[in-house]
């Protein structure tokens, strides 16, 4: 075992006075011509490969440095404001609500003017099922209640109109 | 023929970069070349590994202060990536496969005995088999004939971690090829 050891570090001594001596070394464990045919099997390459190697490298030198490029500053292209997708859906739904409300609004205005008469002359409310008039009311409560409104309006600027002695004699007349 | 020095300032004077990259390049491709496909052996590999190299070395050459020889930084860029791109392919082979052994069974088949070609690939397998410091060390050293000083500083260890390599690799190599 010592001795093993002693030729280890014998040997290690030796490793790295010259080339020679540690060329000849391995040569003497592994065998000259074996190393060269391992070396000739490692250091082939495929025919022309290292004339066309400068051409292709440069090539992609060139192909990512235009890429960092694009990277760092992307190109942006303006679209006229309307056509922008989030102004396009804008666009879109306001002419949607805009179309849809005055048409729900005409109608039931116009509804309300021609329809709604007649149809009064010809039902009478006993022929009306209870359900059918509680519906009716739910389906036009809103448009009672901004009747209701536009006429408090309508007398708030009345009374306003009206001098001193024009509230007397309302006052009078509602005592009376 | 231009100096490494010459080449590299002038590369980062901005005296025509391309053409003084380029010539850098063709001195020194051949030699990263090996060095790379002796890890690897796989030639695609080679040369992408070798791309990756040239494309580092192209970006970090303004910055290169010539503390050491451009050749030793070059290398240790190639190890370094080597390894790199082993880690992540997860191709580390420590056995040629099978394919690799029939390509070098091809190419030594024919011009010795039988007993010879045995240990060519004995000797294929069991270099392969060695951790990739040693076999660097022992390719840079037997085959480049670089300097302990120079191996050392490429795979990023001392003069005598470098010493202790080779005879590790050599001896390694030996005990397998007894054992066929």
């Amino acid at each position: 075992m010592d001795m093993e050891k002693d030729m280890k570090l014998n040997e290690l001594d030796n490793i790295g006075n010259s080339l020679e001596q540690d060329r000849a070394w391995a040569e003497s464990l592994l065998n000259k011509q074996n190393l060269s045919q391992f070396n000739l099997s490692k250091t082939d390459a495929p025919f022309n490969y290292f004339e066309s190697f400068p051409d292709q490298l440069m090539k992609r030198i060139e192909s990512e440095k235009k890429q960092k490029i694009n990277k760092k500053s992307p190109k942006i292209f303006f679209l006229p404001s309307f056509m922008q997708p989030l102004n396009r859906v804008a666009i879109a739904a306001a002419f949607i609500i805009v179309v849809g409300g005055s048409f729900i609004f005409l109608n039931n205005s116009v509804w309300k003017k021609t329809h709604a008469p007649i149809v009064a002359k010809y039902i009478s409310l006993e022929e009306l099922s209870s359900e059918e008039i509680e519906s009716y009311v739910d389906a036009n409560e809103w448009i009672a209640e901004i009747d209701v409104h536009t006429q408090m309006k309508k007398e708030n600027s009345r009374l306003s109109s009206l001098d001193e002695k024009q509230i007397e004699e309302i006052e009078k007349t509602i005592n009376k | 023929m231009a100096s490494d020095q010459e080449l590299i300032i002038q590369f980062q004077e901005s005296i025509n970069r391309e053409a003084n990259f380029t010539a850098l390049l063709k001195k020194h491709q051949q030699k990263v070349y090996y060095q790379i496909k002796r890890m690897v052996t796989d030639h695609a590999d080679a040369d992408d590994i070798a791309q990756l190299v040239w494309i580092k070395i192209w970006d970090k050459l303004d910055g290169f202060k010539m503390e050491s020889e451009f050749s030793t930084w070059l290398f240790r860029i190639a190890y370094n990536e080597t390894l790199n791109y082993l880690q992540k392919q997860k191709k580390q082979r420590t056995i040629p496969s099978n394919s690799d052994l029939l390509d070098y069974e091809n190419t030594t088949a024919g011009s010795d005995s039988p007993k010879s070609t045995e240990i060519q690939i004995g000797l294929d397998r069991a270099i392969s088999q060695l951790p990739e410091k040693q076999k660097v060390v022992f390719m840079l050293r037997y085959y480049d004939g670089f300097d302990y000083e120079k191996i050392a500083s490429i795979v990023g260890t001392t003069i005598g971690g470098a010493k202790a390599n080779y005879h590790q690799a050599v001896k390694k190599v030996e005990s397998f090829i007894k054992q066929l």
